[in-house]
């Protein structure tokens, strides 16, 4: 077992328990705390896999914009101190959640992967984007994406309008 | 790379013309115009797919954009319904002081979103054009901003949000298997992994369920279907309208070219999702026509009125899967049936709409009398339920025996007795508006007025439901030629 | 004749009903007589080309036209729908009596609604009924029919409860609805399973399979039983006969299109339609004679003591309808296909004779009436041949097509024969009761005396003339067969010289041994009634047990009272009704909706709006799919 490949389990272990948090912390603003470390352990969940370029993009997007819109949009929140109310459902939630689990971690393991001979490449971003914009390449994806921020900023100006 | 600009006409012609409404927007005092230029935009489009329809079958962006007549037929019926639901909003939208433009804007993007989706054949842009269509409508939904509007546009969104990484992880799985995006070279990947059984590689049949289910989503099958009363109720009755048949067309679409080119082949592959979408389909129309019946409100009927409707759909996508490659009738049943239910249930809703503009209600028992009230929106309404229920002489009754021929040609017998047991079952409670229209006493003797708009619009819808059910025979033609050249 | 004449005689009333639903009844409400006339020329219309297509079926080689399928749906590798017209002797004949006798109704129906606000309404009603049952006797597939035959059925029901303001009327169409629907419930199974064994809807198709001996044995029997069940209800036979006096509630010329010249008897005509199916099952044509002949004097005997001349007659038209069937029953199509012709020429001119002393009375109970021959001397006298015509007196309609009936059934079926005998006497006995009771004597009613400025009167010529036509082919229409013509067009008859015919048969003893008891029966009737000889108040008490139980119907009403809506058999009974009734929505069928409602409601409670849960849903649907796939797949 090498350096990366403990790093790689604790950062696992890292994410999954901010996740667990996320979910059962009543102080949202906590939560949203444990999501920017989830989010964090995720990029370095991804810098051990070698690729770079998602590493950084996952903390320029997430960390970055999302997370802090998050915290934003918490502290505009009237009523915080209320917090998270308890559903429910928390039981039979767990059990489904529990049977998803089981049936994911079994469709993975039971799987004979095809496992590829190639070394990863680094650093990443060149390869990336010459495969979205090259010959052969992903352009028709990135068009509809920009009808779908389009679509989007219509959709906040309607929504934040007033009554 | 050429980019074959011409087979991407429809789209960005119809893209330019939602910008062009935005725009017209900030300047021009008359809305109505919107309205027009919009209508005009969508009759533009279609101008473009009828000069592609009849052509052979060709693709840009190396085979990631497909414009054969299958996709051609999904676009003419997006447009069409978007056309009619525009009409439609006439009414509705001259109450909003502000943002008329971006309602009609958000129409026709959410429209090219559609498009994309029944045309491309590559995950991403799959995902991708679903989001836009997807996110146009959450907005739709919320337009209002009443808190029940608010409320329904908020559950869509969410429940959207669950579906979209359902659907992710189950593309997630298929690449992972693959290592490809593109449908066919999935396709072609897929019958090298030595298989003989989906048991043997969990993943792919984890993958099937899931994509399944975060298609099943958009044609509010189960267990996806939990949004679609509280969403119907919630939004705008146009866009409610809209959802309810080219959102769902548009499921159908996407999940007929991605299971049909993927998981096509082998046989014994084809029929275990052809077998998921059999037992789904028995469950949800079940389930929608049983729930139904309890229904106060009406819209709330046509929302488990449209599941049900969808399970009808799947007992065509379960005869896609069963038959073997060759075979058309289920594709061809299936684009017959949602023509027919488009027409019918976008008629439905514009009756409902006339209705309640007026007597500000959506209760089954405030269309008491309104055979005396509105005869001819309840005429329209009564033709359109009769057709839903799928009775003579409409296009539901030829829609019907259609896809249900397909069931039975295919072995799926069951699965057309429980259709036709619910389609009875459905009788009840399309039959009882009808009844309460017609042989009620009316509450008031006030007459329901409605705009011309409104009139012309349920009069060509009407039209189509009885065009498509004394004379079907050309309607039955497009359908199988829009299957027959399947590009795979 | 091209072949678009025969669609156009079918379609043309269907135009009228959309002409008046779609466009008089909106927008010319006001002047509601268009209606009628629409009516009356689009039937006139298709009056005109049934003769049309009779004359070219006469001409015809073999009597039958070819005409063009129009090919409805056609679907690739899938079921292709041709629409098709049979158009032979039997639909010939079918096509003049319904055109003929629908005709004449509409016009007297002018006269009868009269200043009804219903009008548009019953105008447009009974285009719709007229063009169904038209396109009912030519359909060519069992889907067609059956969708024709079910069309007739909801016409029947709405015009019963065409006046649903009155709780008796909307009853009485209730009631028709649910009891000929359990006989649907038959046909439509025996459909389905025809369709299983031979895969084919075409009716020339089965007749050739049955014929060529492919369909046969006991397949063949239960199909052909199932159809019967389809006829039994549509023709009110035994057990399911208890539906058509209470049909009585609707408008007079209903009764008298609907439920005595054509609809009832399209039970007879589809027997006859599928009768090379029952010609090869020996099961099954004897129950249809035994079912015919037993509901023949079963449903006369009721007719005996009823006081409502409506009923007295819609008890005859059972009857005769179970004539009908045993006709068919014991000989074949001719001789039963014959007496369903003369009598809806008979049958409809009593009843419009019995609307039209109601046109006058105000009532229909025969004590109210009396002395009308008098004030009302054309209706008297078109009543009394259409009586003597029933009865089966020589030389009118009734007679050629009862007695051959009764030579058939004497021949094979003694037993039968002695039954049908009997009920002679009690037809020739009923209906002159009728006459002596409500024509003869003084006027006895009440009802009008207080307001003694209205008197009583002859009806208006726009319904005296019709029946004075009804009266004529009343008389008449038997003799169509003197030569041996009719049979031979529908299929088998001996020829014989016209005069011979018309004198010979009085040279047999069996026609005479009928007119006998049929005198008999008028002249018991002559001596209660007229002379008041016999005391029918006497002989009601001496047999009080029989009257009570004949008045009382043979308490078939309680009894069915008890099944139906005592909530024993309700509940398992309606699971099938309530699958196959497509048209009554509520309250005639909520055994199982009652039970779906409930369970839609508990479901719909799933339904909270928590969208925790919903996603819990989803979640539990994944799981649960892929642990199916697991066991399962």
């Amino acid at each position: 077992m090498t350096v990366l490949d403990i790093v790689f389990w604790l950062l696992a272990v890292i994410s999954i328990g901010a996740a667990l948090a996320v979910v059962f912390l009543q102080n949202i603003f906590r939560a949203a705390l444990f999501l920017v470390l989830c989010f964090f352990a995720v990029a370095g969940l991804f810098i051990t896999l070698q690729a770079d370029f998602l590493a950084v993009a996952q903390v320029l997007i997430y960390v970055g914009a999302i997370s802090i819109l998050i915290i934003l949009a918490i502290m505009l929140t009237r009523e915080m101190w209320r917090g998270n109310p308890g559903g429910r459902f928390q039981l039979p939630a767990f059990i489904i959640a529990l049977g998803l689990f089981g049936v994911m971690v079994w469709a993975v393991i039971n799987t004979s992967w095809q496992i590829s001979a190639e070394l990863p490449l680094v650093p990443t971003t060149a390869a990336i984007g010459s495969r979205l914009f090259g010959e052969g390449g992903l352009l028709l994806p990135l068009e509809i994406a920009a009808v779908l921020l389009l679509a989007a900023i219509l959709g906040a100006i309607v929504l934040v309008r007033e009554k | 790379m050429s980019l074959k600009l011409e087979l991407l006409t429809p789209e960005l012609s119809l893209l330019i013309f939602a910008l062009l409404v935005i725009l017209l927007d900030l300047g021009i005092k008359q809305k109505k115009v919107l309205a027009g230029v919009s209508i005009l935009g969508l009759l533009v489009s279609g101008g473009f797919v009828l000069t592609l329809w009849g052509r052979e079958s060709a693709s840009a962006f190396n085979g990631m954009f497909l414009v054969d007549p299958f996709a051609l037929f999904f676009k003419l019926l997006f447009l069409i319904a978007a056309g009619l639901v525009i009409l439609a909003s006439q009414d509705y939208v001259s109450k909003f002081a502000r943002f008329q433009g971006e309602y009609y804007a958000l129409i026709l993007i959410s429209a090219i979103g559609m498009m994309l989706l029944a045309t491309t054949g590559e995950l991403i842009s799959i995902y991708i054009a679903l989001e836009l269509s997807s996110i146009s409508l959450y907005i739709l939904t919320g337009f209002l901003k009443d808190p029940k509007s608010s409320e329904a546009g908020l559950k869509y969104l969410l429940l959207g949000a669950v579906a979209s990484a359902t659907l992710l992880y189950g593309m997630a799985l298929v690449f992972g298997l693959t290592g490809k995006t593109r449908l066919t070279e999935i396709a072609q990947a897929i019958q090298t992994i030595p298989l003989t059984t989906l048991l043997d590689s969990p993943a792919l049949l984890l993958g099937i369920i899931l994509l399944a289910c975060g298609f099943g989503f958009k044609i509010a099958c189960v267990p996806f279907q939990m949004w679609v009363p509280d969403v119907y109720e919630g939004a705008p009755t146009p866009i409610t309208a809209y959802l309810s048949v080219a959102s769902k067309a548009a499921g159908f679409a996407v999940i007929a070219r991605f299971f049909y080119t993927t998981f096509g082949v082998p046989d014994w592959l084809s029929l275990n999702w052809g077998i998921l979408f059999a037992s789904l389909s028995a469950i949800t129309m079940t389930l929608g026509n049983v729930i139904a019946i309890a229904q106060t409100n009406i819209k709330r009927m046509l929302g488990y009125s449209s599941i049900a409707q969808a399970g009808y759909l799947m007992v065509g996508l379960a005869a896609v899967g069963v038959a073997s490659m060759a075979d058309t009738l289920g594709r061809s049943g299936l684009l017959f049936f949602l023509a027919s239910y488009t027409l019918t249930n976008l008629g439905a809703f514009i009756a409902i709409i006339a209705i309640s503009n007026k007597i500000d209600s959506d209760l089954i028992d405030d269309y008491t009398g309104m055979g005396s009230r509105a005869p001819l929106l309840a005429l329209g309404l009564t033709l359109c339920l009769i057709s839903l229920i799928g009775l003579p002489p409409t296009a539901g009754l030829i829609a019907k025996i259609y896809i249900f021929n397909a069931g039975v040609h295919y072995g799926l017998l069951w699965l057309v007795v429980i259709g036709v047991i619910n389609s009875c079952i459905s009788a009840y409670y399309y039959l009882g508006v009808v009844k309460v229209m017609w042989l009620g006493a009316p509450v008031s003797e006030e007459k329901v007025p409605s705009s011309w708009a409104l009139r012309i619009v349920l009069a060509l819808t009407c039209l189509g439901v009885l065009v498509l059910g004394i004379i079907p025979g050309k309607f039955v033609q497009i359908a199988e030629t829009a299957v027959r050249i399947f590009t795979s | 004749m091209p072949h678009q004449v025969p669609w156009l005689i079918w379609l043309s009333p269907m135009f009228s009903f959309i002409i008046i639903s779609l466009i008089l009844r909106p927008f010319f409400n006001h002047h509601p007589k268009l209606s009628g006339y629409t009516t009356i020329a689009a039937i006139g219309i298709s009056c005109f080309l049934s003769f049309w297509v009779l004359i070219e079926v006469l001409k015809a080689p073999g009597h039958r036209l070819e005409i063009p399928d129009i090919q409805w749906v056609v679907i690739e590798d899938g079921i292709s729908i041709h629409l098709g017209l049979i158009v032979d002797a039997l639909t010939a004949v079918m096509l003049i009596v319904v055109s003929v006798v629908s005709l004449l109704i509409q016009i007297y129906s002018q006269g009868y609604m009269h200043g009804d606000p219903g009008y548009p309404r019953y105008y447009a009603f009974m285009s719709l009924f007229t063009g169904f049952m038209l396109g009912l006797v030519m359909a060519d597939n069992l889907v067609f029919l059956f969708l024709f035959w079910e069309g007739v059925g909801l016409c029947s029901y709405l015009l019963i409860g065409f006046w649903f303001h009155r709780p008796a009327a909307a009853n009485a169409a209730k009631k028709a609805f649910i009891v000929t629907r359990l006989g649907d419930f038959g046909f439509l199974a025996a459909i389905l399973f025809l369709f299983y064994h031979t895969g084919t809807f075409d009716i020339e198709r089965l007749h050739s399979l049955a014929i060529a001996g492919t369909l046969a044995g006991t397949t063949l029997t239960w199909a052909a039983l199932g159809i019967f069940s389809g006829a039994a209800g549509k023709s009110a036979q035994f057990p399911l006969h208890t539906w058509l006096p209470d049909a009585m509630e609707g408008p007079t010329p209903v009764s008298a299109l609907i439920h005595a010249a054509t609809m009832v008897a399209a039970g007879v005509f589809l027997v006859a339609r599928f009768f090379p199916l029952f010609e090869h099952s020996k099961v099954a044509l004897t129950i249809v004679a035994v079912i015919g002949a037993f509901t023949a004097i079963f449903a006369a005997s009721m007719g005996l003591v009823m006081n409502d001349i409506k009923r007295v007659v819609a008890y005859s038209t059972i009857s005769q309808l179970g004539y009908m069937m045993l006709g068919l029953g014991v000989s074949g199509v001719a001789v039963g296909i014959f007496h369903l012709f003369n009598h809806a020429f008979f049958k409809a001119l009593l009843f419009l004779g019995a609307g039209s002393v109601n046109h006058a009375t105000g009532t229909f109970d025969i004590r109210e009436m009396g002395g009308l021959r008098r004030v009302m001397p054309w209706t008297y006298i078109t009543f009394i041949i259409a009586a003597l015509s029933l009865a089966g007196i020589y030389p009118l309609s009734g007679f050629w097509s009862k007695d051959e009936i009764l030579i058939y059934s004497f021949k094979t079926q003694p037993f039968l024969f002695t039954l049908a005998l009997i009920t002679v006497f009690m037809t020739a006995f009923y209906i002159f009761r009728v006459v002596f009771v409500v024509f003869g004597g003084e006027y006895r009613g009440t009802k009008l005396a207080h307001h003694s400025e209205h008197k009583l009167h002859e009806s208006p010529a726009v319904m005296v003339i019709p029946m004075v036509i009804l009266a004529f082919f009343s008389a008449v229409s038997g003799w169509l067969n003197l030569t041996g013509n009719f049979g031979e067009f529908l299929g088998h008859g001996e020829a014989r010289g016209l005069l011979e015919g018309f004198f010979g048969i009085l040279g047999k003893p069996l026609p005479w041994l009928s007119l006998i008891v049929a005198g008999l029966g008028i002249y018991l009737a002559y001596a209660m009634y007229s002379t008041r000889r016999i005391s029918p108040e006497a002989v009601g008490r001496t047999f009080v047990p029989l009257y009570t139980t004949l008045s009382r119907k043979y308490w078939f009403d309680e009894l069915y009272e008890r099944i139906f809506v005592g909530k024993t058999l309700v509940n398992g009974l309606f699971v099938g009704l309530e699958a196959f009734d497509t048209y009554a929505v509520d309250g005639s069928v909520n055994g199982i909706a009652d039970k779906t409602i409930a369970t839609g409601r508990a479901l719909s409670r799933v339904q909270t709006g928590q969208l925790q849960l919903y996603g819990l849903f989803i979640a539990m649907g994944i799981v649960a799919i892929t642990i199916c796939f697991y066991f399962f797949g």
